[in-house]
């Protein structure tokens, strides 16, 4: 049976959500201690809360990442991965309003300045945006009994 | 509505098992991770230094700017060598060239805002296992207030 080009494009669109959020979530699980840094930098959380998302985020990623290739767990996952975007944007959303020269820490290491920290919060929301669409897609196509399953 | 309820329950179920299964890598690396953070900022953040406190130090000291490469290129602290994060790999072998052991490395960035210096210290501590490394004090705003004229 052929497919339509709608589910063709969500199906490359989920492909590259889960690549993006499994690259990123690798690149910050590499070294736990950096990430805290840049987590500790957005100066929202006390440090050892800031250790705790470092070393937990990026395995949500990768875990939310590789879901949303499996049915039986999209839905899951694509709450998860809007609920990270919304965390995401709105962290860098409120660096920017205070003036906070830093990095944005979402790919591991990296040099910091306030036009890079727009352009990690234009992400941020595309990627959320994204999620969304899915997630509506997810919503709009299960079977009336899938709820029970 | 029984419907929506079904769809809702689901979603939360595969969110938790999500939730949960991403739990498990990440205390692992808490417990086993090499870059694993430290749970205090004490032991993580490298210490802060003012201007008077170097300018009476005895013996030599190493002074890296941190900030983007444009700010080194306009004005930088006299003997100061760049090392942006943007720029490590190419700029960290004039540092390591210019360091000997028993030399204080300061590291400075634009002022209290930002945190490229904290971070350029952290590496240079964690990486090259430089010490001592310490953190001016308010950074270049600082240094331009308190240098002499």
């Amino acid at each position: 049976m052929a497919r339509s080009p709608a589910t063709l494009t969500a199906g490359v669109a989920r492909v590259a959500v889960a690549a993006v959020f499994i690259a990123a979530g690798a690149l910050k699980a590499r070294d736990p201690a950096a990430f805290t840094t840049a987590v500790d930098h957005y100066r929202l959380v006390p440090y050892p809360v800031a250790a705790g998302l470092a070393l937990y985020v990026p395995w949500l990623e990768i875990t939310c990442g590789v879901a949303v290739l499996w049915a039986r767990l999209r839905l899951g996952a694509l709450n998860l991965l809007l609920g990270l975007c919304a965390m995401f944007a709105a962290a860098l959303a409120s660096a920017w309003w205070r003036h906070l020269d830093i990095a944005c820490g979402c790919f591991g290491p990296g040099a910091g300045s306030r036009p890079a920290l727009l352009l990690d919060l234009a992400r941020a929301l595309a990627l959320g945006l994204a999620c969304a669409v899915l997630l509506g897609r997810e919503l709009r196509d299960l079977p009336p009994e899938a709820g029970a399953a | 509505m029984k419907g929506n309820q079904r769809i809702f329950g689901r979603a939360l179920r595969q969110s938790s098992v999500l939730l949960a299964t991403a739990l498990v890598p990440a205390l692992l690396a808490a417990m086993l991770h090499p870059r694993r953070p430290s749970w205090s900022r004490a032991q993580a953040e490298v210490p802060e230094v003012n201007w008077a406190a170097v300018s009476a130090w005895a013996g030599p000291v190493l002074l890296v700017d941190a900030r983007p490469p444009e700010a080194f290129a306009l004005r930088h602290i006299l003997g100061a060598l760049s090392l942006p994060e943007s720029r490590w790999e190419a700029q960290l072998p004039g540092v390591v060239r210019a360091w000997q052991p028993g030399c204080r490395v300061v590291v400075y960035c634009d002022d209290r805002a930002c945190d490229a210096s904290q971070e350029v210290a952290q590496r240079l501590r964690r990486e090259l296992g430089i010490d001592p490394v310490f953190v001016l004090q308010g950074g270049w705003s600082a240094w331009l207030a308190a240098r002499p004229h």
